[in-house]
């Protein structure tokens, strides 16, 4: 048994804001204290940590993040001038990795512990090589995880889809959604650019949601609202995971507007929403449209956004919006790599600096902070980098400190391009966050917004994960380096450092449908796929310490 | 010649239903092989003229003129600038284009330079089509190791654990550079065969070295290895994963039960051994 004592202790699913409260651990579950019976150290095997004048947390989660799988590699692959000049020392905990942006598996499993956070999501698996994806969480060390499976631009989604047939073609498409989830052992739906991404291999431009995509004719707005519609009869506990399309083009936030006012009422989680809130100038540029999309969420409490806040420094693009990253190799010239996943989806990857001397790219950082502070609700927004697509997410604790410390935020801005405040209200923004509404945005409400019940809080039944952190003036330094991080009810990290090594759980859905292919399909896959259907499904093997949530 | 029924020229796809008559085949080698005799065309290149032609489509293909090369009777390693012209037309009209590259691009004379530039040349080539490349791996499941050497250490080959953190840098790090100095003075050797792809140099220090092969058959190693471990080969007689070389990982099955350990079984045995010691 493990005692947390003495701890100022955040944990808003519970309603606690700050109380002096005891955290009792037993079997990697936090437990009711039993009574008021003084723990007597050394006795009864119990083990105290005495947290008086700490913060105790729950393990941070991180919803969208990009860790794990084919395109991380790549990246990795593309970039070994990324890994030079970082890299971990074997310790007889550690094991020895490199890298920045993209870090190696295991350091990226040591850098995420050694913030606090205990709990991440891979944010696009492609179902083809969803094995690579699950190899690779495989070798990532101190955190639970879990992967999204792309569905936005699948020949069969979309072959589905154009069934005149609206009952029957519903209907397929559940079997059909719930089967990929099956094979992928993914945990979510994920869709990217939909429609775009097919609509560039065929050589066309840029999709609106009424755009018909070949080959099957079918629109984005259908792909959008049939998927919505087999996760809600699915019962997913995460509705779908939306990268919108369009994103970081000027003007863009009328098409994230209009995505969100055709799912209105419904579940739908924005992914990096920073890149998809620019306005358009009359002379080809961008201007914040954070205020309008954040009034929309605020009236719509039924979405939940992740911001994708921009990092100065370098970053390494990647993403299945394939279309996204050839226009952003011939926009920076930098270097570049796509790939076609047979009849699934495609990808790509470009590395990028970001500056504060550069107009696009202090509007962007600008309009990052700008949705943090004008979402009036914490529940509804959560911090992400999309790393490493915004920047790395060892930026997290720079990011808190940029929500809780407005002196700092105004100190930070006079590094901008001057011209920033022309096309941003940053500056007018006076909110700073509150602790409670930290653990908000890197906890709780990730958690929920998953539907993971045994996360994101420290009350009773809940996984022994907990984070504590020295409070001090400077937040980045207080989230970088907590005192304690402890995992599955084990001490993993000690004043920021790794001082024991464990592998976490993945976490897999069962949706009540049959996990097959639909029949109608089968000859389908069996004509264009290049491996057969019984090599497709990713076996239990590949899933060491697998947690099934129940679906809702 | 899997390669041909299953996936490249007879293969019927969505958007290719007449399969080998829906697509143009153009092989450019050194000499008249199976692959060639298959094609719509076929261009004999001289030897070692791979940077050469890559940077002459690359011209083609933005409409630059080629200084020294007459338009009407001129030639670009040995084939007519009419034959490039047709090619380079080809491949900017199609509307879907892959090239296959192998070892003899990779391994002659420019080596990584001549990679640099065909894929430079299919970066341009999106500008009209969708085009890709993809590398003709020699050996089973080289992409795998790539694959899991990346994820782990950030690099794909040539890694160098010698200070207690992986360090990358071909032609220093690398087995046959390394072997080629004599800088190694133990190796431990699996799924592969030194002894007959290995240049010689290297090949006569693995010998006079302590060599030890994990491997179920004979080869060219085993003969003369200090010690050799016989293990099951994977996908018969034990479980594993491939990685197909367009990075599509596949998992491979035991088939029957075999007298020997898998190779993990052995790494795992060694580790738990050394880490005891």
């Amino acid at each position: 048994m493990l005692k947390i004592v003495n701890g100022q202790v955040y944990d808003p699913i519970n309603g606690v804001r700050g109380a002096v409260k005891d955290i009792c651990i037993t079997g990697g579950k936090i437990v009711a204290e039993e009574g008021n019976k003084p723990a007597r150290p050394g006795c009864d095997g119990v083990e105290i940590i005495d947290a008086s004048g700490l913060i105790v947390m729950p393990g941070g989660i991180d919803i969208h993040s990009h860790i794990a799988g084919p395109k991380v590699n790549s990246g990795r692959l593309l970039c070994p001038e990324d890994h030079y000049d970082y890299f971990t020392v074997a310790t007889p905990w550690q094991r020895s990795s490199t890298g920045y942006t993209t870090p190696g598996t295991f350091l990226t499993g040591y850098l995420y512990a050694r913030m606090g956070y205990t709990t991440v999501f891979e944010a696009a698996a492609p179902p083809l090589k969803a094995r690579h994806v699950h190899e690779e969480l495989q070798d990532t060390p101190l955190l639970d995880t879990g992967c999204y499976t792309l569905m936005g631009n699948n020949y069969m989604v979309m072959k589905v889809l154009s069934d005149p047939d609206g009952s029957r073609r519903q209907e397929r498409l559940r079997e059909l959604v719930a089967w990929l989830l099956g094979s992928s052992k993914g945990y979510a739906v994920k869709v990217v650019n939909p429609g775009g991404v097919e609509n560039w291999k065929w050589g066309r431009d840029k999709v609106d949601l009424d755009t018909p995509v070949p080959p099957f004719d079918v629109t984005p707005r259908q792909i959008l609202l049939g998927l919505a519609g087999a996760v809600e009869e699915l019962r997913l506990l995460h509705p779908v995971h939306l990268h919108a399309n369009h994103i970081g083009q000027p003007g863009n936030y009328r098409t994230t507007l209009a995505t969100m006012g055709a799912l209105a009422g419904r579940r739908l989680h924005l992914t990096h929403l920073q890149f998809h809130a620019y306005e358009a100038t009359p002379k080809g540029g961008f201007r914040s449209a954070a205020p309008q999309v954040a009034g929309y969420l605020n009236e719509h409490p039924e979405f939940t956004c992740d911001v994708g806040q921009i990092i100065f420094g370098p970053a390494t693009t990647m993403t299945a919006d394939a279309p996204l990253q050839f226009s952003l190799h011939r926009l920076t010239g930098n270097k570049w790599g796509n790939c076609d996943v047979e009849m699934e989806t495609g990808s790509g990857v470009v590395p990028l600096v970001y500056r504060p001397q550069s107009l696009p790219n202090a509007i962007q950082w600008a309009i990052g902070l700008e949705l943090f502070l004008l979402v009036t609700n914490p529940w509804q927004i959560f911090l992400t980098t999309d790393h490493p697509n915004g920047g790395p997410f060892t930026a997290y604790p720079q990011v808190i400190r940029l929500l809780m410390d407005g002196d700092y935020r105004r100190a930070q801005m006079e590094r901008l391009h001057p011209k920033v405040k022309d096309y941003t209200l940053l500056a007018e923004l006076d909110r700073e966050y509150t602790l409670e509404e930290i653990a908000i945005i890197t906890r709780a409400g990730p958690a929920r917004a998953l539907g993971l019940k045994h996360k994101g809080h420290l009350g009773a039944g809940a996984d022994a994960d907990v984070a504590i952190y020295r409070p001090q003036q400077d937040k980045e330094a207080m989230f970088a380096r907590p005192v304690y991080v402890i995992k599955g009810g084990k001490i993993v990290v000690r004043d920021g450092q790794v001082v024991d090594s464990c592998y976490g759980k993945r976490f897999l859905v069962s949706p009540p449908a049959p996990n097959r292919l639909p029949e109608e399909l089968e000859e389908d896959f069996a004509a264009f796929y290049s491996i057969s259907l019984s090599n497709y499904t990713v076996e239990d093997a590949y899933v060491a310490r697998p947690e099934v949530i129940p679906c809702a | 010649m899997r390669h041909f029924t299953r996936y490249s020229t007879l293969a019927k796809g969505l958007f290719t239903p007449r399969g080998r008559q829906g697509k143009k085949i153009v092989v450019v080698d050194v000499r008249l092989t199976p692959t060639a005799r298959a094609a719509d065309y076929f261009l004999q290149i001289k030897p070692g003229t791979d940077f050469e032609v890559f940077n002459a489509l690359r011209a083609l293909i933005k409409g630059l003129r080629l200084g020294n090369v007459d338009p009407g009777t001129g030639t670009v390693a040995g084939v007519t600038l009419t034959a490039w012209q047709e090619l380079a037309q080809l491949m900017q009209s199609c509307r879907y284009g892959v090239v296959f590259f192998g070892i003899g691009t990779t391994m002659s004379r420019g080596k990584e330079m001549n990679i640099e530039l065909l894929l430079t040349l299919i970066r341009e080539l999106n500008r009209y089509t969708r085009f890709y490349a993809i590398p003709m791996r020699g050996h089973g499941n080289v992409t795998g190791i790539n694959h899991v050497l990346t994820w782990q250490t950030g690099y794909p080959f040539a890694v160098n654990f010698s200070r207690g953190y992986p360090r990358y840098n071909p032609g220093e790090f690398s087995v046959v550079d390394m072997l080629g100095r004599r800088e190694v003075d133990a190796a431990f050797i699996i799924a592969t065969d030194p002894g007959a792809h290995l240049p010689r140099a290297a090949v006569e220090h693995l010998q006079k070295i302590p060599t030890i092969v994990l491997e179920p058959h004979c080869n060219l190693t085993t003969p003369w290895a200090q010690v050799v471990i016989p293990v099951a080969p994977a996908g018969v007689g034990a479980a594993g994963t491939f990685y197909r070389m367009d990075n599509v990982p596949l998992r491979v099955k035991k088939l029957v039960d075999f007298p020997y350990p898998s190779d993990e079984e052995v790494l795992r045995a060694l580790k738990e051994r050394i880490a005891n010691a």
